[in-house]
């Protein structure tokens, strides 16, 4: 492994700095996409929900609500122990580095077994379009449509929790094999810009899917 | 370096704060409370995570540039697109 301040400022940058802000912008570049990606859905759902409010309302009383809630809270925690991992990472404390990165991993997978616990609840209902949605009400094509969306949409969010968890665990063992100190540390702080933003795209698909008609329950 | 280092009891002070709004949603939305209060707290917990926990507010000028360019494309998006579905049958057309 090479010496981190050798790997510090690559040949384009004139110092650490500059190379640190280039990085830093890249990403929050890659998450305007990501934005992008997540706001047509968000807009889709939108209009089909002001189409057809009552039938959404609907099927958003058939969420698992307490566990969308609790998972809501885990993924605030996870990204709380990323918060701390970057902190870490800033003072050069490796061991403690390793630990939140550990942390942020852990409760990454317990909002992915409550997620898939919640869809395992979902296809004993018979509420997995394509599989084997049933529902009888007079409104049941757009119920249907409400779950396509959730399957959709959560589902994108979950693929990106995997990834997110993918680039901890590359994280963690180049933490490992010494390749971040004081000075460089600038993946760690860019995974962390990523699994935030995983983060708050959560907090809108909680809001969107699982509190519209929670009252209804 | 020039960076800044959050220090650990903002990171809890906002957390406390995320659990707090996420808490408060979820009764907003058991005892039906309103569209306009949830999404209210909704946003504020978005930009929570965006300016404290992904430095948004510290960082550099260029970094709140993107962010507000990336709000603003979104902002274009949905904001044309419901300009379009939310006025459909406003005015009557011969033959609808």
């Amino acid at each position: 492994m090479a010496d981190p301040l050798e790997l510090a400022v690559r040949e384009q940058f004139h110092d650490p700095a500059q190379q640190r802000e280039t990085s830093t912008v890249a990403m929050w570049v890659f998450l305007i996409t990501e934005v992008m990606l997540f706001g047509v859905l968000f807009t889709t759902f939108t209009v089909y929900r002001i189409g057809h409010p009552a039938a959404f309302d609907q099927g958003s009383a058939q969420m698992e609500f307490w566990m969308g809630a609790v998972n809501t809270a885990v993924l605030i925690c996870s990204s709380f122990a990323m918060a701390l991992a970057v902190n870490s990472a800033e003072r050069g404390k490796r061991l403690r580095l390793a630990v939140y990165l550990l942390l942020t991993i852990g409760i990454g997978l317990v909002f992915l077994g409550i997620k898939f616990t919640e869809y395992y609840l979902h296809y004993q209902d018979h509420k997995v379009p394509g599989l084997n949605f049933q529902d009888s009400t007079p409104d049941a094509r757009f119920i249907e449509m409400f779950f396509v969306f959730y399957f959709i949409m959560t589902g994108l969010h979950a693929i990106h929790m995997l990834v997110g968890i993918g680039l901890l665990s590359a994280l963690l063992l180049r933490t490992y094999l010494g390749s971040f100190n004081g000075e460089y540390h600038t993946p760690v702080e860019l995974t962390g810009l990523y699994w935030h933003f995983v983060d708050m795209v959560w907090v809108f698909l909680f809001a969107i899917f699982y509190i519209p008609g929670a009252h209804m329950r | 370096m020039s960076q800044v280092t959050v220090s650990v009891r903002t990171y809890a002070f906002t957390w406390a704060t995320l659990l707090a709004l996420t808490l408060l949603t979820s009764v907003m939305g058991l005892l039906d409370l309103g569209t306009f209060n949830m999404v209210a707290a909704v946003l504020i917990k978005a930009s929570l995570i965006a300016a404290i926990f992904m430095h948004a507010f510290f960082g550099a000028k260029l970094v709140r540039i993107v962010v507000a360019s990336g709000v603003m494309w979104f902002l274009i998006l949905i904001g044309l697109t419901l300009a379009d579905y939310l006025t459909r049958g406003l005015l009557p057309f011969p033959g609808k």
